[in-house]
C-alpha cells in the first residue's frame, strides 16, 4: 500500500535545491552489538507484540514464502518496485545493529540508522505520534525475534528517484514531527482511539486521499481513496453504505472482520484486522470504534433499524417465478448464500442490499469480490466465497452487477463495468 | 501442497492451490459423493461445507480452504442418518439422485440459518441448487420434515 | 402407427424354467427353441429372470438403466407381487451389456408397460413351483398349501422360500401354453402393487455412495477432455499446436481421433494426469479445422427450412391419410390455419456425459451410464474395428437420462482414445462441451389446418410437422413406413395422430434435412409428443375460440371414440372415452369455468401421452397470471390427471408426473436455446436457465386407476403443460403464443398484435 506516496519522489527531486541538503543531513547512529534477549522482560516483549499488531507491521514487512518481519514485500510505486525492509534483528540485513535511539529516530523521524531518509511508504508521518514507551516495547519485541536474512529482491526505482536524500524535501513540505497530544475536550477512551488511529494503526494512510506529491490532503481527511486497486472507503459522512457506521457496527467489524450491516474486511483491510487488530484488547477496539463513530458523525446512534428494514424489504426480489434472465442469474449464483428472508438479518448470510461494496460510487471492491471470492482466511473467518472469474463471462458479471445495483440500492448505475472487469481480472491479491 | 481437514481427518494434497476443491476431493481423495454439474458455480451439485457452511466446490480453489474444515456428504453423518437424509428417504426425494448430495448439504446450511424455515426461506436458499429431475416439491417437503425432526430432537435433549 | 423399436421389445412366446444355478435357484424364461439339457443359465431367456438363494434373498435382474425412475423397484415389485415374496427380501441387480440380455434400451416410458405381463407370469410360475416344493417338504398336498410373504404354509406348518431352495428339489418347467394360461391377479387381490414402497435405490442417493458413470475408476487411468470442432459433423483437423497446452503441469499429449464410425469427426482429445489439467490444457490448445458445411447455419435457417418443406405438399411421409381431405378443404365454409414453432431444447442432464474405456483380457470395457447399450455397441465395433462380442458396456447410475443417454455417442471418443494410447482413459466433458455435443431436441415447425362446413362442423384436419429426426439419423432401420411408402420417425410425429374425431384427418411427417446435417437430433423427454401436442392442443383451443365454443366442451365433443378412436384391448381399451374422462376430471378438479381475477386465466390441454398403442391419457389445467407491462407469466397452479391404467407404485408414479410436468413447465417458459453459426449459443446455466425451486407452482396431481394395463408415466406429464399455459395466457389476455419457449418479449409482442 501507499505506493502513491512514491510518486512524490520525482516531483520532489525536481523541487529540491542543493541548499536543502543541509536541512536534510542526518548523521549515522553508531552500530551496536545485537542486544541480548535477556535485557527485555517478558512483559515488555508481550506489550511490544501488541504494538506491532496495532501497527500490523508484519503485513508490509513480510513476503509470502519467507519469514515474518524479514521484509521483501513488493510495493509497486508506479516508478518501480520497492521492497520492504527486514525488521528482524539480523545484523547484516535487519535491525540487529540498531540501538534503541536509532529505532526511535526511524519511527519518529523516518530516518534509518545510517542517516538515510526512509521513503514515506514507511508511514513515519503516523508513527511520529507514537509514545516513546510504545516504541521502546516494540523495540524489545522486534529485537527478540529470531534473526532472519532478508529475501533478496532488487528495487527497481531508477536513478535519480532512488536518491533517498531527496526524501527530506518531502518531509519539509508535509511532515510534522511530534508525539500525540490528547484532546482535553474528549474522553480518555476517545483519545486512546485517536492515538491508535492517527499513530500506530495509521488508518488515514489508506482512507485519506493524497495529493499529486503523495501527501495526505488534510481537508479531505478520511474521505476515502483507491489503494492497491481496492477502495478504502470514506470513514466520514461521505461513506455510501446505507446503514450507519455506528459505534457498535464499527466495533463488530474491527473485532471480527465482518459486520452484518456492512460486510466483511477484505483486500488491504483484511490483514489489518486478521493479522493486526485481532490481537488487541477489547478496550482498544472500542476506543477505535468510538473515535471513528465520531468521525462518521454517528456517535449516539445505536440502531440501524430503518436501513436494515429497507434491505430486508428488497432481499427477496427476484426469487420467485422470474422470467427475467438477470434475476435468474442472481438466483443461480447468489441468493442461496446472500438472501435474508426471515425478517432477521443474519451475519452468516451477508446481505447485499446492505453491503458497502454495492453502494460505492466505484465498483472495484464489488467486482473484485465477485471475480475472486473471499478465502477462508480473509473476510469473516468461517465464511468462504468462491470467485466467479473465468466461470461467469464478463457479460454475466456486468448483468449481475447492474441487476443488484438496480434492485438493491438507490444509486445510479455503474459506468464502464466491462472495462473495469477486464482490468481487474489478473488482480487476485492477498487478503482474498 | 495444501493441508485441511476432510470429514474430520487431516489431509494434505498435492494439487496446486488453484485446483478446484471438488476435483481434489473426487479424484485425489476419492470421495465421489460431491458431484460435477456445471463447473461455474450455478447448479449446486458440488455443494459441500467449509467451516460448517455450504460452498460450491467446483469454483472454490483448494488453497482457499487451507487449514479449514471441509465436510462432504459422506461426512455429514457417519451412518448416513442425518435428519435430512432420513427425510429424503421418507419423502422418496431422489430420482436420478445426481444433485441430491448438493441439495442435502445446502439444506443443512439452510436449517442452520433457519431452524424452522418458511417457504420463502427454502425458495431463497435452495434457489442455487438445480434438480434436473425436478424433485423440488419433495425437496421442500423433506426439508420441513427434517426441520421438525431436528426441533423435536433438540427439545428432547 | 406402430413403433418398430417398441414392438421389438415385445417377447415372443417362451416357456419358463426353474432350475438350480449357482448357490440357489434361478427362475427364467427359456430361450426360444432351446432344447432341454443345456446348462442351467444357458437355458434361460436372460432378459427376464431372478434367483432365490438359500437365505431366501430374491434378486431380480434389471436390464433397464436407473436414471431416477426407480425402474428396478417397479419391475421387482411386479415379480414380488405374484411370487408372494417378502418385500424386505427382494434385491435388484443392474446387469452389464452381455448380448445374452437381448435388446437393452430404457426410454419411451416403456419399461413398466413392457415388463408387466411377463414379469407377473414369471412371479406366478415361481410361486407355483415353490408351493409344490414347499408342500412336499411339509408332507402336504400342494392344493392345501398357500404362499404368503415368502413362506409356504400347509396344515399349520411353514417353510420359508430360503429353506425350500436349500432343501427342496426345486426344478420345474412350464410350456408357453401353461405360462399364458397363468392368471394375473385381479386388482383387489394385489398386496404390493399399488401400495407405497420405498424404492431400493434411494438410500444410496442420500449419502453419496451411489456410483455414477463419472465416478468410475480404473487403475492407471488418465483423463481426457475433447477440444470440440466448430461443427458437430464434417469438421476436419488441419493442425494442432500444443505449445501453450504443454505448459500445464500434468499435460500428457493431444491426439486427433481417427474415427471409422464417423461419430466424432474432427475431435481432438487432450490427455492429462488430472481432469483439471486436461480441462486447462484444452483451453490452451490451438487447433485449426476446416469446418463442416453447416458452419453458418442458424436456428432461423432450420425453422425456415422446415416451413419450406411443409409448404411442398409432395414432401414427407403420411402417417394418417384419410380419404376426402382435399374435398373437405375445397368445400369448406371456413378454414383455420396456424403455424407453431419450438426452439432448440437441451437435455442438460446434470451429469455431463463421460465414459471410462480400457481393454482388459481381450475385452474392451466401457464404463458409463447409458440408456441404450444395443444402439451403441455396433457403432463401437466399427469405431474400434473389433467384434461387437469383444466389447462390453458396464452401466452405472445415470445422472439424468431424459433421452440424452439413449445416444451413447460419447462412449466412442473415450474408446478411441483408450485404444490410441493403449491404456485406461476417463473422458469427462465439461458442461460447455456437453452442451455443444448434445443431441438436443430439434427446432420444430408445424402447420395445422382445419376445415369447417356451413354448420361449423369440422370436416377435416391436416397436420404437417417438420423437425430433425433422431431415429432417422441414429437408427434409420427403425424408421416406420408411412402410408405413402415414405419412412417416418415415430419419435418425431407421435401425438399428431390424436384421438379426436375430426373428419378426414391427415398427418404428414417431414424430416428437416438441414437440422439433420447441422447437429445430431436427439430424443428428449416425451420426444415427439413434447412438441406435436404444442401444436395440436394450442390449435384445438384456437379452433374452439374460432367457433365460439368452450374449449373443454369442444374437445369432449371430438373425443367420441368413434371408428379408430374406439381403442383396442388391452393397451388402449376404452379409447378416446378414457381421454374424455381425464379431461372432464381435470376440468372439475381444477375448477374450469370459475371466476378469474384480472389478468388471470385458465387453460386446458389433453394428450394421450406417448403413443396410440400404449396411451397414458393425460390432461392439464393451468392457471396463470400475466403481467401486461413486463410480459412475465406466472403459473399459479397446475392440475394434472392421468389414466395410466394400473398404478404400480403410487408414490413413484406421482413423482414421475411431478417431474415430467415441471419439465414441461421448464420447456414452456424457461428453457430454449439458439443455434447460431453452426453451434448452440447457450452452453451453461448463465444463459440456459431451467426451472428452479422458486419457479414451482402449486400442483395437484391425480390418477384414474381403473385396473387396466399399466402404461408409462415418465413422460406424458411433459406433453400437456406448454399448451395449457399458452391457452391460459390467451384466456387471461387474448394474446396467442405460438412459439416455445414463451418469453416475456413474446407475450408483449402477442399482446401488441391482438386483433
Amino acid at each position: 500500500m501507499l505506493k502513491r506516496i512514491l510518486l512524490s519522489t520525482a516531483a520532489t527531486a525536481a523541487a529540491l535545491a542543493l541548499g536543502f541538503l543541509i536541512f536534510a543531513w542526518r548523521s549515522a547512529i553508531a552500530e551496536v552489538s545485537p542486544v541480548a534477549v535477556a535485557e527485555f522482560s517478558p512483559e515488555e516483549i508481550e506489550a511490544g507484540e501488541l504494538v506491532a499488531r496495532a501497527g500490523y507491521c508484519a503485513t508490509c514487512h513480510t513476503v509470502a514464502g519467507h519469514a515474518a518481519y524479514a521484509g521483501g514485500y513488493p510495493m509497486d510505486t508506479g516508478f518501480g518496485i520497492v521492497h520492504s525492509t527486514n525488521i528482524t534483528p539480523d545484523p547484516d540485513t535487519g535491525i540487529g545493529s540498531w540501538s534503541l535511539e536509532a529505532f526511535r529516530r526511524s519511527m519518529h523521524e523516518g530516518v534509518a540508522r545510517d542517516g538515510s531518509h526512509l521513503f514515506p511508504a514507511f508511514p513515519y508521518d503516523h508513527f511520529t505520534l507514537t509514545s516513546d514507551a510504545d516504541i521502546d516495547v516494540l523495540y524489545a519485541y522486534l529485537m527478540t525475534l529470531d534473526p532472519q536474512p532478508e529475501p533478496e529482491f532488487a528495487n527497481t526505482v531508477p536513478f535519480p528517484l532512488n536518491i533517498r536524500l531527496l526524501q527530506a524535501g518531502w518531509k519539509l513540505l508535509f511532515f510534522d514531527e511530534g508525539r500525540y497530544q490528547p484532546d482535553p475536550a474528549q474522553s480518555d477512551i476517545w483519545n486512546r482511539g485517536a492515538y491508535l488511529a492517527e499513530g500506530l494503526t495509521h488508518c488515514a494512510a489508506c482512507h485519506t486521499p493524497r495529493n499529486i506529491l503523495g501527501a495526505r490532503i488534510a481537508s479531505q481527511a478520511y474521505d476515502g481513496a483507491l489503494v492497491e486497486d481496492w477502495v478504502a472507503p470514506a470513514l466520514t459522512r461521505a461513506n455510501m453504505a446505507p446503514a450507519d457506521w455506528t459505534e457498535d457496527a464499527l466495533y463488530t467489524y474491527l473485532r471480527d472482520g465482518a459486520n452484518a450491516t456492512h460486510g466483511v474486511a477484505l483486500g488491504t483491510m483484511g490483514p489489518v484486522i486478521h493479522e493486526g487488530l485481532m490481537a488487541l484488547p477489547d478496550t482498544d477496539i472500542h476506543a477505535l470504534a468510538i473515535y471513528f463513530a465520531d468521525i462518521a458523525g454517528t456517535s449516539g446512534v445505536t440502531a440501524n433499524s430503518a436501513a436494515v428494514a429497507a434491505a430486508l424489504d428488497v432481499s427477496a426480489i427476484g426469487l420467485v417465478e422470474q422470467q427475467n434472465a438477470d434475476a435468474r442469474l442472481y438466483n443461480a449464483a447468489c441468493s442461496s448464500c446472500h438472501s435474508n428472508t426471515s425478517g432477521v438479518l443474519l451475519t452468516a448470510r451477508p446481505e447485499l442490499a446492505l453491503n458497502s461494496t454495492l453502494w460505492m460510487d466505484d465498483p472495484t471492491n464489488f467486482l473484485r469480490v465477485v471475480l475472486h471470492g473471499v478465502s477462508l482466511q480473509a473476510g469473516d473467518p468461517g465464511l468462504i466465497m468462491p470467485g466467479f472469474a473465468g466461470r461467469l463471462s464478463d457479460d454475466d458479471i456486468v448483468r449481475l452487477s447492474n441487476y443488484l445495483r438496480e434492485t438493491r440500492t438507490d444509486r445510479p448505475p455503474w459506468a464502464d463495468l466491462a472495462a473495469r472487469i477486464e482490468e481487474l481480472h489478473g488482480d487476485r491479491a492477498t487478503g482474498q | 501442497m495444501t493441508t485441511f481437514r476432510l470429514n474430520g481427518q487431516e489431509v494434505t494434497v498435492r494439487a496446486a492451490p488453484d485446483t478446484p476443491l471438488m476435483w481434489v476431493i473426487r479424484d485425489e481423495l476419492g470421495l465421489t459423493g460431491t458431484k460435477f454439474g456445471c463447473g461455474i458455480g450455478l447448479c449446486g451439485a458440488c455443494t459441500l461445507h467449509v467451516a460448517g457452511r455450504s460452498t460450491r466446490s467446483c469454483i472454490t480453489p483448494v488453497g482457499d480452504v487451507a487449514g479449514g474444515e471441509v465436510t462432504t456428504i459422506e461426512g455429514l453423518d457417519p451412518e448416513g442418518q442425518h435428519p435430512l437424509q432420513l427425510a429424503w428417504i421418507a419423502h422418496q426425494v431422489p430420482q436420478c439422485g445426481y444433485c441430491q448430495s448438493g441439495q442435502i448439504m445446502k439444506a443443512a446450511t439452510l436449517l442452520k440459518d433457519y431452524p424452522a424455515p418458511t417457504d420463502a426461506d427454502i425458495t431463497a436458499v435452495m434457489a442455487g441448487n438445480l434438480c434436473r429431475c425436478m424433485t423440488y416439491l419433495r425437496i421442500r417437503a423433506a426439508i420441513k420434515t427434517a426441520a421438525a425432526a431436528m426441533a423435536e430432537r433438540a427439545e428432547n435433549g | 402407427m406402430g413403433n418398430p423399436l417398441r414392438r421389438s421389445l415385445s417377447l415372443t412366446r417362451r416357456g419358463f424354467l426353474i432350475a438350480a444355478a449357482g448357490s440357489g435357484v434361478a427362475f427364467g424364461f427359456t430361450r426360444a427353441g432351446l432344447a432341454q439339457g443345456a446348462g442351467p443359465s444357458g437355458m434361460f431367456e436372460p432378459t427376464i429372470w431372478y434367483d432365490i438363494d438359500t437365505d431366501g434373498i430374491i434378486t431380480v435382474n434389471i436390464i433397464r438403466a436407473e436414471m431416477g425412475q426407480h425402474v428396478g423397484t417397479g419391475i421387482a415389485r411386479i415379480v414380488a407381487e405374484e411370487l408372494h415374496a417378502d418385500w424386505d427380501m427382494v434385491r435388484i441387480r443392474h446387469v452389464d451389456s452381455d448380448p445374452k440380455w437381448g435388446l437393452m434400451i430404457t426410454g419411451g416410458s416403456w419399461s413398466i408397460w413392457q415388463s408387466y405381463a411377463p414379469m407377473s407370469r414369471a412371479g406366478a410360475a415361481g410361486r407355483m413351483a415353490l408351493i409344490e416344493a414347499g408342500a412336499a417338504l411339509l408332507g402336504a398336498d400342494p392344493e392345501d398349501a398357500v404362499a404368503e410373504a415368502g413362506q409356504v404354509t400347509a396344515g399349520g406348518a411353514s417353510v420359508s422360500y430360503g429353506e425350500i431352495v436349500a432343501q427342496g428339489d426345486l426344478h420345474r418347467s412350464f410350456t408357453p401354453e401353461e405360462l399364458e394360461e397363468m392368471p394375473i391377479k385381479p386388482v383387489d387381490e394385489r398386496r404390493l402393487i399399488g401400495q407405497p414402497v420405498a424404492a431400493l435405490d434411494i438410500p444410496e442417493k442420500t449419502d453419496g455412495s451411489s456410483i455414477y458413470g463419472i465416478d468410475a475408476v480404473a487403475e492407471g487411468m488418465v483423463f481426457a477432455r475433447p477440444k470440440l470442432p466448430p461443427t458437430r459433423m464434417g469438421s476436419v483437423v488441419v493442425s494442432i499446436d500444443d505449445s501453450d497446452a504443454a505448459t500445464v503441469p500434468g499435460y500428457i499429449r493431444s491426439i486427433a481421433l481417427d474415427d471409422p464410425s464417423d461419430t466424432v469427426p474432427g475431435w481432438v482429445m487432450v490427455i492429462a494426469e488430472t481432469f483439471t489439467a486436461a480441462e486447462r490444457a484444452t483451453d490452451l490448445l490451438r487447433v485449426e479445422w476446416t469446418a463442416g458445411e453447416t458452419a453458418n447455419t442458424s436456428e432461423q435457417d432450420i425453422l425456415d427450412r422446415g416451413a419450406e418443406l411443409i409448404a411442398d405438399a409432395s414432401e414427407g411421409s403420411t402417417v394418417v391419410d384419410d380419404d376426402g381431405l382435399s374435398d373437405a378443404f375445397a368445400n369448406a365454409a371456413n378454414e383455420l390455419t396456424r403455424t407453431y414453432t419450438t426452439a432448440s431444447a437441451m437435455h442438460f442432464a446434470l451429469e455431463p456425459v463421460n465414459a471410462l474405456a480400457f481393454e482388459a483380457d481381450g475385452m474392451f470395457e466401457i464404463h458409463t451410464g447409458n440408456q441404450w447399450q444395443s444402439l451403441i455397441l455396433p457403432i463401437l465395433a466399427v469405431a474400434l474395428d473389433r467384434p461387437e462380442e469383444s466389447i462390453v458396456m458396464r452401466t452405472y447410475r445415470l445422472g439424468g437420462g431424459f433421452g440424452r443417454r439413449l445416444n451413447g455417442d460419447y462412449a466412442v471418443p473415450a474408446a478411441l482414445t483408450a485404444k490410441a494410447i493403449g491404456g485406461p482413459v476417463k473422458m469427462v466433458l465439461t458442461r460447455v462441451d456437453d452442451m455443444r455435443f448434445d443431441s438436443f431436441r430439434s427446432p420444430t415447425v408445424q402447420t395445422v389446418r382445419m376445415a369447417f362446413d356451413g354448420e361449423g362442423q369440422i370436416t377435416a384436419m391436416d397436420h404437417a410437422a417438420a423437425a430433425g429426426w433422431p431415429t432417422g439419423v441414429l437408427l434409420p432401420s427403425f424408421l416406420s413406413e408411412g402410408l405413402n411408402g415414405e419412412p417416418f420417425d415415430g419419435f418425431a410425429i407421435s401425438g399428431a395422430d390424436h384421438w379426436y374425431t375430426v373428419g378426414a384427418h391427415r398427418v404428414r411427417a417431414l424430416s428437416n434435412d438441414l437440422a439433420n446435417k447441422a447437429f445430431v437430433p436427439g430424443w428428449l423427454r416425451s420426444v415427439g409428443p413434447g412438441w406435436t401436442n404444442w401444436a395440436v392442443e394450442s390449435f384445438m383451443d384456437e379452433a374452439a375460440h374460432a367457433q365460439g365454443a368452450d374449449p373443454v366442451a369442444f374437445r369432449l365433443g371430438l373425443l367420441d371414440a368413434a371408428g379408430r378412436n374406439s381403442g383396442t384391448a388391452p393397451d388402449s381399451i376404452g379409447g378416446a372415452l378414457r381421454q374424455a374422462a381425464v379431461l372432464e376430471r381435470t376440468a372439475e378438479l381444477g375448477g374450469w369455468g370459475r371466476e378469474m381475477a384480472p389478468d388471470h386465466g385458465l387453460g386446458i390441454s389433453t394428450t394421450f401421452g406417448q403413443e396410440r398403442e400404449m396411451p397414458t391419457w393425460t390432461a392439464c389445467l393451468a392457471e396463470v397470471h400475466v403481467d401486461r407491462t413486463t410480459g412475465v407469466v406466472r403459473v399459479v397452479k397446475l392440475t394434472i390427471v392421468s389414466d395410466a391404467g394400473t398404478v404400480v407404485d403410487p408414490d413413484s408414479s406421482t413423482a414421475q408426473v411431478e417431474g415430467a410436468a415441471l419439465w414441461g413447465l421448464s420447456l414452456a417458459l424457461y428453457e430454449g436455446a439458439h443455434f447460431v453459426s453452426g453451434e448452440i449459443a447457450e452452453t451453461n446455466l448463465n444463459t440456459y436457465t431451467p426451472l428452479r425451486m422458486g419457479d414451482v407452482p402449486e400442483m395437484e396431481i391425480a390418477f384414474i386407476d381403473n385396473g387396466h394395463v399399466p402404461c408409462g408415466l415418465g413422460e406424458p406429464g411433459t406433453t400437456v403443460i406448454a399448451p395449457a399455459i399458452g391457452n391460459a395466457i390467451f384466456a387471461a389476455t387474448g394474446a396467442r403464443l405460438r412459439h416455445l419457449p414463451m418469453r416475456p418479449a413474446d407475450v408483449l409482442a402477442a399482446l401488441a398484435a391482438r386483433d
